[in-house]
């Protein structure tokens, strides 16, 4: 749902090549980015340290079926009397990794497509870009459903579903970068030279848009992460008995009234993490705009 | 998502309990003055006649029907029970008592049934019910054309051979000893209706009439001023509403939306018991949700695998973990309210060491198996987690695989080596012949075992039912040493209800509120 | 602009075409006979010949499509595998159901937003704006589901027990004859939306406000009231109603996880079911009514664009 923020936080394409440190520099100026960045780092540590420290196995059975709270378990058992602790440990590791996977590539992807767009100009500019507007007719989601509901939950799927989603989406915003780069002196010079076009595009327009990519990433990242989430949540992710935070909480909302940390926990983590995720690119977009682009003060 | 996919109901015919054949053979001639449904049972408190009793009931789709003899979800089944009145039934015991027929008798070579229906049985329209109209009803269920639900366990009827010696009295002609028939006339997907019989149009023969009915939506029904129990049903009015959705229903229930509703998730377990103003009925039931191994299959085609297997389950686990309690524990035998029960075979439980020397013996060390689940009934995913959790004790790695209801009832369904299934109370024999006999419908484990058949076969076509338990035993003991199926627990039935509602009773037959019974209900203001 | 239009609407056409494809090709990734696939079970040779005719199984690839798109084009969409009801009578009334959750979702967030916007940018770098700033942020950020689900634990189970968690429908009830059922999908909606309408409000009446027409009503001494209401708000609106549309087309994606979450019977509700029923020609159907909603609403938002620019409307 951080399609237009495109729109909104897309920064200008730098003036002349920046390097990235400083953007990240200028970005943990502000307090708001700091305090994404917290979060993010909690959220991280939670995921990827959670599974080393849980007091149990995310599959063991500790209690009866929704137990409260006590017990010597902090935070009650879930649906099948499994630590609800333990399972949050456990149940943002994959998530993270998948989420990060399918950003990498949709981005990454997204980036070329986008490079070579502005740097061909053109028919084959249209082609691409036309091409990314009719994928745009389709609710991110809307496609995972169609293609999960007849290949079936596999975990690469929901990579590509996802991936898939960002490439157009990230095109558009990198092709919009690099078409000011394309103009500059210095690519027409390295053309001058005589540089291969696929050195050029990677060693002087890439680094050029990089702040772009940077935010995008960001964006992308949070927007992953939610889908994700959404898909495990409708079932169409993980499988039982994985622990997974979206799945987490589709296996324990009947209960909300009876036991609600089982859902309690894994949405506040999704909601910290993805909101720390913003927070980060927020900063980093202002960074690498350099001005107050009226968007943010 | 919730409700049930068609096929048990379809078929369940009814809950079967070979215990009335014994009693219809002991000559029924006094059943006829014995024959509250929920008769035996003790409702507090003497019923008031009026009102009007809202029900949520789960699943239900624009799918719904009113045909008297094809209900598939529970909306249709709550529907037909409510409009229609076979020729006998299931009390909440599971035993069979006489409902239009007061009497049901069997020929000494259990081949030929005659059914006594009642005297002055009026349908809603105040036409009689005759013989006339029961022939319709069997050749209706039975037409090869359009086979209705009942139709499976009628197969030996010799359908054009039903005869008629006076209006009240019907024979029943089969083509081979049927020990069954009076579960099968007890089968509420078996119910009677006119001659001419109309669906979109029903004519009742039970206790409540249609007024109005909104296909997934809702269902309301009048009391039947003709109906045979003088001064039943208490209610004037009966509204049946469908809720697909779990949380939907409850809420309904909590929010006084509806008086009653079946299936309550264990999740809202407690909310309604720590509610005053509402209460949980719970039934002990047989309904039962096996693993199934296919027995003509690797590793499963190897009997010590899947006695291992049997010895893996921890099955007081799995009823605390996948019921919260709420069941009773199996012994790797089916019908467990059949009168022919053997309880003297002893209780298998856990064995962790003898799993893993039975598995060394086996040659399947550290196996690796894929059980296929998917969310077709409640506990049915959860079960399957708890056993990969149990196996592992043993070295059993167990890839749990969770599809859709529609792949799972798809092309590989009866087919998958290692799944699950549900199936509700039914008693051994029609049990055997709609899982486990050859050409059964639902063979999922490809049981095949000669001298079982035998057994089976000979069981079903010997009336005295001392010998009949006999021969059961000898049948449940060689599945309780070699069949595919791993029976780990019977779940009760839970439904909830305002407690301005009396009349509910535990009900054994795994019919939710009393088996649909609301006939018998009635409101306290 | 004329021709621009045509060029857009031909395009939207083009796109429409270019989903039914990728519509119907997922279909036919089915793995071996589709029409066996989809009944499982329930496949009676009746229904799977019936299916396969409603497939158009048979014959070659393109056939198929041409006689399926052939369909389509004339509203037959076939008939629903859960229950057997042509497919646009099961769909209808979830259109119309989610038309109005939908419709009042952008009757509160749309004022609300051009409002909030406006205001932040009138109190530019104030301690409101910082404040509307950061929120807008952190609420951009939650997936919708997990602002659904906040907000059941705290509205409906948890802290106050106020509103119902769940949508009920009783039969023959329209879903607005309980309005308090209504309240926290369309809440949650709101929320998913609102952020960015306000920030590129926001970020739009600055630029306008700094503008040189903005600066000149001022300094004739127009009062201010008169400046925001007749010069910079107008002006403003424009590209917001972009963003305003594009968020609208985003919602019948956002429906889907939001219906889920409240039970709510639109069409986001059904598509998440018929995905789980495996109910194909539902499926089917859903996808391109969403696919072509986006259309729609692109377009109304490109000609919305036409109209707020200056120089296209001078043009006219």
């Amino acid at each position: 749902m951080t399609v237009q923020l495109d729109t909104v936080a897309s920064p200008q394409v730098s003036r002349r090549p920046r390097r990235r440190g400083n953007m990240v520099t200028r970005a943990l100026r502000t307090t708001t980015t700091k305090i994404g960045l917290g979060l993010t780092l909690v959220i991280l540590l939670i995921a990827f340290l959670g599974p080393l420290v849980a007091p149990h196995s995310p599959t063991e059975f500790v209690g009866v079926p929704f137990a409260k709270p006590g017990n010597g378990l902090l935070f009650g058992t879930d649906n099948l009397g499994r630590d609800v602790f333990s399972r949050f440990l456990s149940g943002g590791l994959v998530l993270m990794i998948l989420a990060i996977l399918a950003t990498v590539i949709g981005v990454g992807l997204g980036a070329a497509v986008g490079v070579q767009a502005a740097y061909s100009r053109g028919r084959v500019d249209d082609v691409l870009m036309r091409g990314g507007d009719v994928a745009l007719a389709f609710p991110q989601i809307v496609l995972a459903l169609l293609f999960l509901s007849i290949i079936g939950p596999k975990l690469w799927l929901l990579v590509v579903m996802v991936a898939v989603g960002h490439l157009p989406r990230t095109a558009r915003v990198v092709r919009g970068a690099a078409t000011a780069v394309v103009e500059r002196d210095f690519v027409k010079a390295a053309e001058a030279v005589g540089i291969a076009r696929w050195r050029i595009m990677l060693t002087e327009i890439v680094p050029n848009v990089t702040g772009t990519l940077g935010v995008e990433f960001g964006l992308r990242l949070t927007y992953s992460i939610g889908l994700l989430a959404g898909l495990n949540f409708l079932g169409l992710g993980l499988q039982p008995p994985a622990a997974d935070w979206g799945l987490m909480i589709n296996e324990n909302r009947i209960a909300l009234t009876v036991q609600p940390w089982p859902v309690l926990l894994p949405i506040l983590a999704i909601a910290i993490l993805t909101v720390g995720t913003n927070l980060v690119t927020d900063g980093l977009a202002r960074a690498s705009a350099g001005t107050d682009s009226g968007v943010e003060s | 998502m919730t409700s049930h996919p068609p096929r048990r109901r379809a078929t369940t015919v009814a809950a079967v309990a070979l215990a009335a054949a014994s009693m219809v053979l002991a000559g029924c001639t006094s059943s006829g003055s014995t024959t509250d449904t929920s008769s035996g049972s003790t409702a507090a408190g003497t019923p008031k006649p009026g009102g009007t009793l809202t029900v949520g009931i789960v699943g239900g789709s624009t799918k719904d029907s009113l045909d008297a003899n094809n209900p598939i979800t529970h909306p249709d089944e709550a529907r037909v029970i409510n409009l229609y009145s076979p020729l006998a039934t299931f009390d909440t015991n599971n035993n069979i008592v006489m409902d239009l027929a007061d009497k049901i008798t069997g020929s000494a070579d259990a081949k030929t049934w005659t059914v006594h229906l009642r005297p002055g049985l009026k349908f809603s329209n105040g036409a009689p019910i005759t013989a006339a109209d029961v022939i319709f009803t069997y050749q209706r269920i039975t037409d090869p054309k359009n086979p209705l639900g009942g139709a499976a366990a009628l197969a030996t009827l010799e359908r054009n051979k039903m005869t008629a010696p006076d209006p009240q009295t019907v024979v029943f002609p089969f083509s081979a000893p049927t020990v069954t028939f009076p579960e099968t006339a007890a089968g509420y997907v078996n119910g009677i209706v006119p001659v001419g019989y109309d669906p979109t149009k029903p004519i009742s023969s039970g206790p409540f009439m249609l007024q109005a009915f909104t296909p997934g939506q809702q269902s309301t029904f009048v009391k039947n001023p003709n109906y045979w129990r003088t001064g039943q049903p208490y209610l004037d009015k009966l509204v049946l509403i469908d809720f697909p959705d779990d949380t939907a229903r409850v809420n309904a229930l909590l929010g006084g939306q509806v008086d009653a509703i079946d299936q309550l998730p264990l999740g809202q377990y407690s909310v309604i018991s720590a509610n005053p103003q509402l209460k949980v009925l719970e039934s002990k039931t047989g309904n039962w949700d096996p693993f199934t191994m296919r027995v003509d299959q690797p590793p499963f085609n190897n009997p010590l695998v899947r006695q291992a297997f049997r010895l893996i389950v921890d099955r007081q686990q799995m009823v605390e973990q996948v019921l919260g309690g709420h069941g009773t524990i199996g012994n790797d035998m089916y019908s467990p309210l059949d009168p022919c029960y053997p309880s003297t075979i002893p209780q298998r439980a856990q064995d962790i060491a003898k799993a893993k020397q039975l598995l060394a013996e086996a040659g399947q060390s550290n196996l690796t198996v894929t059980l296929y689940t998917s969310p077709v009934a409640a506990g049915i995913v959860e079960a399957a987690q708890v056993f990969a959790q149990q196996a592992k004790a043993a070295g059993v790695t167990v890839n749990v695989q969770q599809v859709d209801p529609g792949t799972y009832y798809g092309s590989q369904y009866l087919k998958w080596t290692f799944a699950q299934d549900f199936y509700f109370t039914r008693n051994y024999i029609s049990q055997a012949f709609a899982s486990t006999m050859p050409g059964a419908p639902y063979n999922e484990t490809h049981w095949s075992n000669p001298q079982w058949t035998a057994l089976v076969n000979q069981a079903n076509s010997t009336l005295d039912p001392t010998a009949r338990c006999k021969i059961i035993a000898q049948a449940q003991q060689i599945e309780y040493d070699q069949g595919g199926y791993i029976i780990w627990g019977f779940p009760n039935n839970v439904d909830a209800y305002s407690s301005k509602v009396s009349g509910f009773v535990p009900d054994k037959t795994g019919i939710p509120l009393s088996s649909y019974g609301f006939d018998n209900v009635w409101l306290n203001q | 602009m004329s021709r621009m239009l045509i060029r857009r609407t031909l395009f939207g056409i083009f796109t429409l075409v270019v989903v039914s494809l990728v519509v119907f090709l997922a279909t036919q990734t089915l793995p071996g006979d589709a029409a066996q696939a989809i009944l499982g079970r329930e496949a009676t040779p009746a229904r799977l010949a019936a299916l396969r005719e409603q497939l158009h199984l048979g014959g070659s690839l393109p056939s198929q499509y041409f006689h399926w798109l052939g369909n389509v084009l004339t509203l037959n969409f076939g008939t629903s595998l859960a229950n057997q009801e042509p497919v646009l009578k099961v769909m209808g009334p979830a259109l119309g159901n989610s038309a109005v959750l939908m419709f009042c979702a952008a009757f509160i967030a749309i004022p609300l937003s051009i409002g909030v916007g406006t205001w932040s940018a009138l109190k530019r770098d104030g301690t409101l704006d910082r404040s509307t700033s950061v929120i807008t942020l952190v609420l951009a950020a939650l997936p919708e589901f997990v602002v659904g689900i906040l907000l059941v634990i705290i509205f409906s189970t948890g802290v106050f027990h106020v509103l119902p968690a769940v949508f009920v429908q009783n039969p023959g009830d329209a879903v607005w004859s309980h309005p308090n059922q209504l309240v926290l999908p369309t809440l949650t909606l709101v929320l998913a939306v609102s952020p960015y309408i306000i920030r590129i409000m926001r970020a739009t009446m600055l630029e306008v406000l700094d503008s040189e027409y903005v600066q000149q009503a001022r300094l004739k001494g127009v009062p201010e009231r008169t400046v925001i209401l007749r010069h910079a708000l107008p002006n403003a609106i424009g590209p917001v109603a972009q963003v305003i549309a594009l968020q609208l087309a985003w919602l019948l994606g956002g429906v889907v996880l939001v219906e889920y979450v409240f039970r709510y019977p639109g069409i986001g509700f059904m598509l998440t079911d018929s995905v789980n029923n495996r109910d194909l020609p539902l499926v089917q159907a859903i996808v391109l009514a969403i696919a072509l909603f986006y259309v729609i609403v692109n377009l109304i938002a490109d000609v919305i664009t036409l109209i707020a620019n200056p120089k296209v409307r001078t043009a006219l």
